[in-house]
């Protein structure tokens, strides 16, 4: 049941509208600072080599150089080289070894970036070349060549996966996730569903590329980057340069494009160490092809088993997972551990096995991408559903909703219970899409899922009311187009009862707002918005106080109104309160956190919902298909700007569509073949389904703001399984790869065509 | 030949700038601090450095910057007059067409090119003139029903 | 960010033609840039020199006679797009070259610089070598003029010699009743596979034999034989299954990014059928 609310659930026009769509927002890309040098990367031809030497001579005699750097220099100072977000194993520049071609191996900084640019061909590393691996199974094998002999320090977070327990090998994590007698339960079965499934490794194309601008400013470091975690950046330049946090000020102005690809550091490292050894303001700018040897996202290759009964309910389910996280640690055991949580479903099911392991092997390390593991688990979890309906003869959706679990229902033993409710979502959207659709040559696709939010709830905010009542927002959060500008600013309107545009934002800027964990997971809304309202809370409190040492008021009377205090009949702005306490000028501060307690004691702290689908056609003599109409049900608890939620369900599904039927990072030997969007083929305009139709269920059954919960990935989570699982009831033979290519999807149906089963 | 002087009119300003033969068209916007027209793939096929070079679309980022020699470029910096929005800046407003904002200006550049050349297009124009276009955020939907919203603000206001 | 060249601005054709004698391989011809400034930004190629032809107001020109069509080498796709005498003489021409690339490609890529440059995966030189078309060349010998078809010689080769500039295509006019189409599969950004497809269809049959020319899938666009559909039966099943047969075994698909020999292969029989199907139904 909804409340009456002022701004909080008003698609309210953007913060950042006028200057996105006037050119003037600034970007890290287009900032600069008078003096400033510039940087270009040196990178690894080689997949896996030992590094024998690297003459600088020629390069640092090249007109314009200012100096050229390697990763001993930084051993040489005493600085950490080596940074990562649970084990420190990656060297900012290559220490002794490469482990992918690509990887940056020197760095030229340079007064101009064409000087840096000529003087890094003239960098001459020799490589010893060591056997290669980039297959994850191949790394798995007793003999496959090892990339990390000794491991890094582990700084560990979060305790999400294993530890160190069986880490052998090429093996960079293992997450278990286990109840039940498994054995049993596929004895027991009157089905059987069996397969091997694989998910491809992504780019996430975010159109800024990582960029960075960093310089000392009298022994205080500061950086401006990309950075989606600049508290986290902090922390990782913090190690690395020995400098106490306070001493270190990273800045994200707006992001162009995050999707999880700009987690973590990337290149402030480089960059800060650039301007270590210079003295010198320095902007390091990498280009599309350089950032897509930077940051890709893990592939999965799953062996999965569901076992049924004879009207379709789950009795086990048996997942092993490998997955192929390239040169370095970086975040893999979350992923790792997300991916082993999400294949599964949010379904009643006795007995569980889910082994997963993400495997080392010489290419471009992964790390977030948008879904964080739930795309990858549903092309073997919620494509087996439809593989088990077809073979039973149930109805996809009916056998979906004999096994979801309930709204306030337990499914992963100890975590909160369900705060969906899924059926009612499935419901909705089998309707939107008239399931089960009658058109021959069409077919629909829909999966469900429920991804326990990896967001840990630290988070804090602080607005500053001044003495005219508007209000300034002190948050963490970046903005990378989610609108978490907005979104934060509309909570705090409807906080303090202020109109939205006397509210202004600064945020992002580790030297001036206050504590933010990270702005990814879908959490923003939820967790930041917490603290957000907390902030809130505290600022009207102090008012209060104020007002009774200004207008000597006894506390009890005094109560809360838009915009102010009502007071003895009578009412009292922010402003006027602020004025009358200080006698000229002044403002109020308040502050808030929120932290693993309360209302988030219990992990996760939502469940980001996904439910998706869609209709297609497949043209068969080509084995292309076209999207006919593509509905995304945005499960958000309450939607604080519904256009908003629209826009993050419909990029999502727009990203999962890519994955589901052309994106796909390709390597032949140790090179990866398609870094550059001419050959790593994003969706486009002409990939617009024909109808798209974003829905909102809001029950108000979240742990955020008004019962919100996240948004931003679930949209995208069961598209690639949906597609699947249309393109598999049309031809009669499921695909268990992605992308659906045409060349895939026309092997298929030569493949069904010889079992004689298609439609 | 070392540098070369040209001289362009460059939104509603004439400029004087010194360039190198090989000076890219995006350097040279750029360098005049319009930096609202960005750089992403580089290599002609996202449209995020989209802009007008004698009222055609073109890829600052492969072109020369001596083809502005003598004629007009309008980049997104061009298009609103002070603090009047043109309304294919509006429409994108009303209708969420933008998140993260970086393909923004050359897609609204080219939505411009767009109109100006086909003022009443349907969906499936709209579509073949933005293809080459990159968004990554939007699911493009929305940009189609901006272009088109704007088309009509401005066939009314005529 | 390019490496360092000079452009120079000619004015004549003979001082282009000087110019490319004088610089010899470290010169090329530029007009619009669009492969060529690519090329040397991904490195693959490099010139110090670039001879600019646009002031060449001659070179701009698309004119029409009774029986030719004469495109000039710098005409863009936009230009010949929207040019009212290839919309009235060679409305398939007009139509792929709406579809060539990306608008802003098409706003400054010149249909001659598509031809120079040799790219494989090309929309034009199939229907070019379909309509018969012809490249005019000048250089220090003089003047000659070579079938598109010759021009090109395999993988970013063509006959261009080191002194000569291309001036115009010229494109014969196919008969009244002639008519032309080009269909393609495209998922990348290139086109995989085109297929162009000329003649006339009257009472249901050929009128002598279509002309089919295959490309966009082998090193070169290639002639399909097919001289014994003359006269055939335009609408029939197995007439249009026998030109694919025909079109497959004439290309030796390259397999990349977009697909595998076979699949190519496969693809090229697919899109020759639609090609063709495409020409019945604009039967008299």
């Amino acid at each position: 049941m909804k409340q009456a609310h002022r701004v909080v659930g008003t698609s309210a026009r953007r913060a950042d509208a006028v200057a996105k769509v006037t050119g003037g927002a600034r970007y890290t890309v287009d900032l600069s600072v008078p003096g400033m040098a510039y940087a270009f990367v040196v990178r690894s031809t080689r997949a896996h080599a030992a590094i024998t030497g690297i003459d600088r001579t020629a390069a640092a005699a090249s007109p314009g150089v200012i100096r050229v750097l390697i990763g001993d220099d930084l051993l040489a100072a005493g600085l950490t080289p080596y940074y990562g977000h649970v084990v420190l194993d990656h060297p900012v520049l290559a220490i002794e070894r490469v482990r992918f071609q690509g990887e940056p191996v020197a760095v030229v900084v340079a007064e101009t970036k064409r000087e840096a640019a000529e003087a890094a061909e003239l960098v001459d590393v020799s490589y010893e070349d060591l056997p290669v691996v980039i297959d994850a199974q191949e790394a798995l094998k007793p003999d496959a060549p090892v990339l990390h002999e000794r491991r890094g320090e582990r700084v560990g977070d979060e305790g999400m996966d294993e530890g160190e327990k069986g880490l052998v090998g090429n093996v960079c994590a293992i997450a278990r996730v286990e109840w039940g007698n498994i054995d049993e339960a596929f004895a027991g079965a009157h089905l059987v569903v069996e397969g091997e499934y694989r998910y491809p490794m992504l780019y996430g194309y975010a159109m800024e590329p990582y960029n960075a601008l960093a310089f000392f400013d009298q022994g205080d470091l500061v950086v401006f980057s990309t950075a989606q975690h600049v508290y986290m950046v902090r922390r990782d330049l913090a190690r690395m340069f020995h400098l106490p946090l306070a001493r270190v000020r990273v800045s994200a102005p707006y992001v162009g494009g995050g999707y999880g690809t700009k987690s973590y550091t990337k290149v402030e490292g480089m960059t800060a160490a650039a301007a270590f050894f210079t003295g010198r303001a320095v902007k390091l700018d990498l280009s599309v092809e350089e950032a897509m040897l930077t940051t890709r996202s893990a592939s999965a290759h799953i062996r999965a088993r569901s076992a049924f009964t004879a009207d379709g309910r789950l009795l086990g389910r048996d997942f092993q997972i490998v997955m192929n996280n390239g040169a370095y640690t970086d975040n893999t055991p979350l992923v790792n551990s997300k991916t082993a949580n999400r294949c599964f479903g949010p379904y009643r099911i006795p007995a569980l096995r889910v082994v997963a392991r993400s495997v080392f092997t010489n290419t471009v390390p992964s790390s977030s991408l948008r879904g964080f593991g739930a795309p990858q688990g549903n092309i073997a979890g919620e494509l087996q559903m439809d593989e088990a309906a077809a073979k039973l003869g149930i109805d996809p959706v009916e056998l979906r909703l004999r096994n979801l679990v309930g709204p306030g229902e337990e499914f992963m033993p100890g975590k909160r219970p369900l705060d969906a409710d899924l059926k009612d979502d499935l419901r909705c959207l089998a309707s939107s899409l008239e399931w089960p659709g009658t058109s021959i040559g069409r077919s629909i696709g829909l999966g469900v899922s429920a991804s326990d939010a990896g967001a840990y709830p630290t988070s804090t905010a602080a607005v500053r009311i001044h003495s005219d009542a508007s209000v300034t927002l002190f948050t963490g959060s970046t903005e990378l187009g989610q609108g978490s500008r907005t979104v934060l600013a509309q909570i705090v309107a409807e906080e303090l009862g202020v109109a939205l545009e006397t509210v202004g934002v600064v945020n992002g800027d580790t030297g001036v707002v206050t504590y933010e964990r990270t702005t990814g997971a879908s959490r923003t809304t939820t967790i930041t918005g917490r603290a957000v309202q907390e902030a809130c809370r505290d600022a009207r409190q102090r008012v209060r106080d104020l007002a009774v040492q200004a207008f000597d008021l006894p506390r009890g009377d005094i109560e809360d109104i838009p915009g102010g205090i009502r007071a003895r009949g009578r009412d009292l702005s922010y402003g006027e309160v602020i004025e009358k306490w200080f006698g000229a000028g002044g403002e109020v501060l308040g502050h808030g956190a929120v932290r693993r307690a309360e209302g988030f004691a219990k992990m996760p702290p939502f469940y980001e919902i996904g439910c998706t689908g869609l209709e297609l056609s497949v043209d068969r003599e080509t084995g292309q298909v076209h999207v006919i109409k593509l509905t995304t049900v945005g499960d958000v608890g309450f939607a604080i700007n519904p256009a908003l939620v629209h826009g993050q369900d419909a990029g999502a599904a727009m990203m999962g569509l890519g994955a589901a039927l052309h994106e796909e990072l390709i390597y032949e030997g140790g090179q990866l073949v398609n870094p550059n969007v001419v050959d790593y083929r994003v969706p486009r305009f002409a990939d617009i389904p024909d109808d798209m139709v974003h829905l909102l269920a809001e029950r108000a059954d979240g742990s955020g703001p008004f019962g919100a919960k996240g948004a931003g990935e679930g949209a995208g989570n069961t598209v690639g399984s949906a597609t699947a699982s249309a393109i598999g009831r049309l031809l009669g033979i499921f695909p268990h790869e992605l992308p659906a290519t045409p060349e895939r999807v026309w092997r298929l149906i030569r493949e069904a065509e010889r079992r004689g089963r298609s439609q | 030949m070392g540098t070369r002087e040209i001289r362009l009119r460059v939104n509603r300003g004439e400029r004087r700038v010194v360039i190198e033969d090989q000076t890219l068209l995006i350097e040279l916007v750029r360098g005049l601090g319009l930096v609202g027209t960005k750089l992403s793939c580089d290599s002609q096929v996202c449209g995020a450095c989209t802009v007008l070079l004698d009222g055609r679309p073109v890829s600052s980022c492969t072109t020369l910057a001596i083809e502005a020699d003598g004629k007009p470029v309008e980049t997104i910096e061009g298009l609103a007059d002070g603090t009047k929005l043109h309304p294919l800046q509006e429409a994108f407003i009303e209708r969420f067409a933008f998140q993260c904002g970086y393909c923004t200006p050359g897609m609204i550049v080219s939505a411009k090119a767009l109109l100006d050349a086909h003022p009443e297009p349907d969906v499936a124009k709209v579509r073949h003139w933005m293809e080459g276009n990159i968004c990554r955020c939007t699911g493009y939907q929305t940009i189609v029903e901006a272009v088109l919203d704007a088309a009509d603000q401005m066939r009314s206001a005529r | 960010m390019l490496r360092r060249f000079d452009v120079h601005r000619v004015t004549s054709v003979a001082e282009a033609v000087a110019l490319r004698q004088r610089f010899g391989e470290d010169a090329a011809i530029y007009a619009g840039g669009t492969e060529l400034l690519l090329a040397m930004k991904m490195g693959v190629a490099r010139w110090p020199h670039l001879i600019d032809v646009k002031p060449i107001g001659s070179l701009a020109q698309i004119s029409a006679s009774t029986d030719t069509l004469r495109i000039g080498a710098t005409a863009t796709h936009w230009d010949i797009e929207r040019n009212p005498l290839v919309a009235e003489a060679l409305p398939a021409l007009a139509q792929l070259e709406a579809n060539v690339a990306n608008v802003r490609v098409r706003a400054a890529g010149t249909l001659a610089g598509n031809l120079a440059f040799g790219e494989p995966h090309a929309d034009p030189p199939s229907m070019l070598i379909a309509l018969g078309a012809r490249v005019l060349l000048e250089g220090r010998a003089g003047s000659r003029s070579v079938a598109v078809a010759e021009f090109i010689t395999g993988m970013y080769e063509t006959a261009l010699a080191a002194d000569e500039v291309i001036v115009a295509i010229e494109i014969p006019l196919p008969g009244k009743n002639v008519r032309a189409v080009y269909v393609k599969f495209q998922i990348l950004e290139r086109p995989s596979v085109g297929v162009a497809a000329l003649g006339t269809v009257r009472d249901g049959r050929f009128v002598g034999a279509p002309t089919v020319v295959v490309g966009a899938v082998d090193e070169m666009a290639r002639p399909v034989p097919t001289a014994q559909f003359a006269g055939a039966d335009a609408r029939d099943a197995g007439t249009l299954e026998a030109i694919a047969d025909a079109a497959r075994a004439a290309v030796e698909p390259i397999a990349d990014l977009a697909g595998s020999v076979e699949f190519k292969r496969h693809l090229v029989g697919v899109i020759t059928q639609r090609a063709c199907a495409a020409l019945a139904a604009e039967a008299l």
